[in-house]
């Protein structure tokens, strides 16, 4: 080898030269922009949810999603650069508690974005402090049509499925079904009674009969008297909207009445939480959901696959996809906004529309509901799940089964 | 449905949660007319209860065990609890020490819960040979609330005799009319009384192990009951094992009747049924008025 062919080997080319330039920029640079990215001021959500007493499991179901989001978004490098920060406040499903926490998060926490809130209640307690407050409250699962109704603030917006559209959708769903006549049982508290009279609205403008319906008080324990008063009432078809507690005790009694022999269930809420406890003993029920956790679109398999990965495979609840998608809308608005100042989210949200885990939902403007595709599901074993799943049996476009605009009320649809 | 069917149907409906009702009211009348101590943990206790059942039900299969593992374990609880922290109070006249000790072991024993098992609701089996229903004039009963009605019915007469004709019966009889005495004649009052709350605590278990099937095991399943059982007991004579009894079955009646025939005023029905005790009978049915 002369000389000059050593030289040359040994040679760095303008190309190499070039591309170790590159490389070692970003080499750099990533890790400032994540740096700077973390160092920035975080914008903080507030999370008034149920951390104690009846309604915590739907509480843990808000936290483990916001923790997963968290852990997601800031590997990305945050909402307009700026990490996410939730703080979490105990309201135990009280409305005074939840207010009074919620106030905790605004004065002392300085959080003007409100989220995570359980109970419909809760959440009427707080629309008209939001004002006094300069905060934006955004609802993941609040299902009483009335909030976007008669109780609407121009502060307040719904990202989930509400109640009256869950009815709805089961009573479109409904119009076809063998079943004629009907008896309903729902928990008396507001989301009861709001569904109620929603598909007592729908069930009936489908030329079917509600030959009863019954009211079972908050966080009842037995429900034999009623089970009886089913049976006894002829109804084929009987519509539930209970949950949590009340759901499971209502089920699980039933079973043992052998029920589900003689009355086909429809429920408002298929809830993961009430199937893995009931087990076999939930196959065959009917309901809307809220979110279809084998909803087969991109945006839901990666939700999915995050969220077993993270929790061991554990199967979102309904509460986590609506939760996820609330929180994707808020960072949407936030980055449409470019500002996490809730009077700069306000203008972005309305109008918004975004493709989530349940697929597209517009944040309507009239009223800040957001317009959500309506589910209805079957309980049934899948291969991919550990448990009984609702499987899609009929999906319903958004213009169908959200209600008119301040309205929980369909006469428009 | 013909209309005896149906009213039998209720019957049977108020008995079996008259049962379950029984086993948490009468710990709770039983530690109080020994002790004069209204714990504030029976609630939890009987959460406590299903919880461990639970447990012992998913590592013996076995759902009968459970309903002896679990009374055992948990009376253990209460006797630990009442040897350790309640004796220590027994010479305070004021009853507010009581009330803020049980009170404060309901908030631990709340959280040791949570911390062991987590706040997913757990969802308790009936075994195979109490599933299905019978039918009575048509209309379908569950076995499980049969075997419930029975099982209440056995206890409380085996209580009763106990209570009545065994030494140990009568020397609880006896410490709850007058401990100085039954100390003075040699008895160790000390051990009757952990015996009694040990045992209080052993009957709102194995409530909560029946329970657990028909409501799941839930953080907070304890609370709606214990107001249950403190108006059971207000019912029925403060201290009156009798009176639980009764108090029970007329709660349960109140109940099921009134949510099928009142059912805007099912909760506040049993609230007027006390206040009407109390206005006739201020000590309650079969309690003392002092």
């Amino acid at each position: 080898m002369t000389s000059k062919e050593k030289y040359r080997v040994k040679a760095v080319t303008r190309r190499q030269v070039l591309e170790a330039t590159v490389a070692g920029t970003a080499l750099v640079a990533a890790p400032a922009f994540l740096r700077h990215a973390l160092a920035a001021d975080p914008i903080k959500i507030g999370i008034p949810t149920v951390i104690t007493g009846g309604y915590a499991i739907l509480g843990s179901q808000v936290q483990r999603t916001c923790r997963l989001v968290k852990k997601m978004t800031d590997a990305k490098g945050g909402v307009i650069g700026r990490p996410i920060e939730f703080l979490f406040q105990d309201t135990q499903g009280d409305p005074a508690m939840c207010v009074r926490k919620s106030q905790e998060l605004v004065e002392r926490d300085n959080c003007r974005i409100l989220t995570g809130v359980i109970v419909s209640s809760e959440a009427s307690a707080m629309l008209p402090k939001l004002e006094e407050w300069n905060a934006v409250f955004l609802s993941h699962g609040n299902g009483d049509g009335r909030l976007t109704a008669e109780l609407f603030v121009p502060r307040f917006f719904r990202a989930n499925t509400s109640a009256p559209m869950g009815a709805r959708a089961l009573a479109l769903y409904l119009k076809d079904a063998p079943e004629k006549k009907f008896i309903a049982i729902a928990s008396d508290a507001a989301w009861g009674r709001s569904s109620n009279a929603a598909f007592e609205e729908q069930i009936k403008a489908v030329g079917k009969d509600l030959v009863d319906k019954i009211y079972a008080p908050v966080a009842n324990k037995d429900y034999s008297t009623y089970i009886t008063k089913i049976l006894q009432s002829g109804a084929q078809g009987c519509y539930v909207a209970l949950q949590g507690d009340e759901a499971r005790a209502f089920y699980s009694q039933a079973a043992q009445y052998g029920l589900a022999q003689r009355v086909q269930f429809f429920t408002e809420i298929v809830a993961q939480a009430d199937i893995k406890v009931l087990g076999k003993d939930s196959l065959g029920l009917v309901g809307s959901s809220r979110y279809p956790v084998t909803y087969d679109i991109p945006e839901n398999r990666a939700f999915l696959a995050a969220f077993q990965a993270e929790y061991k495979n554990e199967i979102p609840d309904w509460t986590d996809g609506e939760m996820y998608q609330a929180l994707m809308i808020l960072f949407a608005a936030i980055e449409k906004a470019g500002s996490a100042e809730p009077t700069k989210i306000i203008p972005a949200m309305e109008g918004l529309d975004v493709t989530s885990v349940k697929g597209p939902v517009l944040m309507r403007k009239c009223d800040h509901q957001g317009e959500n595709q309506g589910f209805v599901v079957k309980v049934v074993k899948n291969d991919k799940f550990a448990e009984p799943v609702g499987e899609i049996i009929k999906t319903y476009p958004r213009e169908m089964t959200t209600p008119d605009c301040r309205s929980a009320s369909f006469r428009a649809r | 449905m013909n209309w005896f069917g149906f009213i039998l149907a209720q019957c049977l409906n108020a008995l079996s949660q008259a049962s379950i009702l029984f086993f948490i009211a009468c710990g709770l009348t039983l530690i109080f007319g020994i002790m004069r101590i209204v714990n504030f943990a029976h609630g939890v206790i009987f959460m406590l209860g299903a919880y461990v059942g639970y447990t012992a039900n998913v590592v013996t299969g076995s759902f009968l065990v459970s309903l002896v593992v679990a009374p055992v374990v948990v009376g253990l609880v209460g006797m630990a609890f009442e040897r350790t922290l309640l004796r220590h109070l027994y010479g305070r006249r004021d009853g507010g020490a009581y009330l803020l000790l049980t009170f404060g072991l309901a908030v631990v024993l709340s959280e040791v819960i949570r911390l062991i098992w987590g706040v997913q609701p757990l969802g308790t089996g009936i075994p195979d040979f109490l599933r299905g229903v019978v039918i009575i004039l048509d209309q379908p009963f569950p076995l499980y609330r049969l075997f419930l009605i029975g099982l209440g019915v056995a206890a409380a007469i085996a209580i009763w005799q106990f209570l009545e004709r065994a030494r140990p019966g009568l020397l609880i009889r006896a410490v709850s009319q007058n401990s100085e005495m039954v100390h003075a004649l040699g008895t160790d009052v000390d051990m009757v009384r952990t015996a009694v709350f040990g045992f209080g605590c052993a009957l709102a278990a194995v409530g909560g192990v029946l329970a657990a099937p028909l409501v799941t095991a839930f953080l907070g399943m304890g609370t709606s009951v214990v107001i249950d059982a403190f108006v059971i007991v207000i019912i029925g004579g403060m201290g009156s094992f009798l009176g639980s009894i009764i108090g029970s079955v007329l709660v349960a009646f109140v109940q099921v009747m009134g949510a099928y025939y009142f059912q805007d005023l099912a909760l506040a029905l049993m609230y007027l049924l006390m206040l009407l005790v109390l206005i006739i009978r201020p000590g309650g049915l079969l309690g003392k008025e002092d």
